[in-house]
């Protein structure tokens, strides 16, 4: 994934690049998903989340679909 | 040690040096740390691997690529956190460092497209809020087929 200035940054770099505009996220959904990710990462616990956690975690912030499925096959 | 317990042993390693040096460890330091051989270390990078919590060097098992949110190897996403300054994956592990670390930080970053350089502040344990947009061109099932890229 790629930080832009503004959306409008993001439409042209999706032009120069001929990659179709995909999903945006603000600043706080990626903190919410920096934390959610890494706030554990430093204790004997830490593990990644799993794919039916991963569909949980992304709906909280309002990322559903199959992009946010790490099982889907198609999106 | 049963192989779970070294999986462990070397994860931990491997954050606390990162965390401590801003530097990735190799397989041979980590070896050293935890009084075993070398080989046990790459098994177990690739163990760990398989978890998704690292990725070695592609061609080089025993040196460290990523141990998200860190990265081995220099970025365009410097993190500042403390007197260290640490490198992340993208943008989303930049903001990880400082979570991870449980402080405060700024990541100097670039946009995407125009290369101006952008600064992201977390400030009191959250961002500050300043215009952006994170663009995601890889769906979720597809991150770990080119983690480097993704």
């Amino acid at each position: 994934m790629l930080l832009f200035r503004s959306e409008e940054t993001v439409r042209q770099w999706c032009r120069a690049n001929g990659v179709p505009r995909r999903p945006v996220l603000d600043l706080d959904q990626l903190w919410y998903l920096a934390t959610t990710w890494y706030e554990n990462r430093l204790t004997v616990e830490s593990r990644r989340p799993g794919p039916d956690e991963m569909v949980e975690i992304f709906a909280r912030i309002g990322l559903e679909g199959p992009f946010w499925d790490p099982k889907a096959d198609r999106w | 040690m049963s192989t779970m317990d070294l999986d462990t042993a070397v994860k931990l390693n491997i954050y606390q040096t990162l965390a401590e040096k801003a530097q990735a460890p190799s397989a041979a330091q980590v070896a050293r740390a935890l009084g075993v051989a070398v080989e046990e270390v790459e098994a177990a990078f690739q163990s760990l691997h398989r978890k998704r919590l690292l990725v070695p060097e592609p061609g080089d098992p025993s040196r460290i690529r990523m141990a998200p949110p860190f990265s081995g190897v220099e970025t365009p996403f410097r993190v500042k956190v403390r007197d260290k300054i640490y490198s992340a994956n993208c943008v989303w592990d930049a903001l990880g460092v400082p979570a991870a670390l449980h402080a405060d930080g700024v990541v100097e970053a670039a946009d995407g497209h125009t290369g101006e350089p952008m600064t992201l502040e977390v400030r009191g344990g959250k961002p500050v809020p300043q215009p952006c947009a994170i663009h995601f061109a890889v769906p979720a099932a597809r991150w770990w087929d080119d983690i480097v890229y993704t």
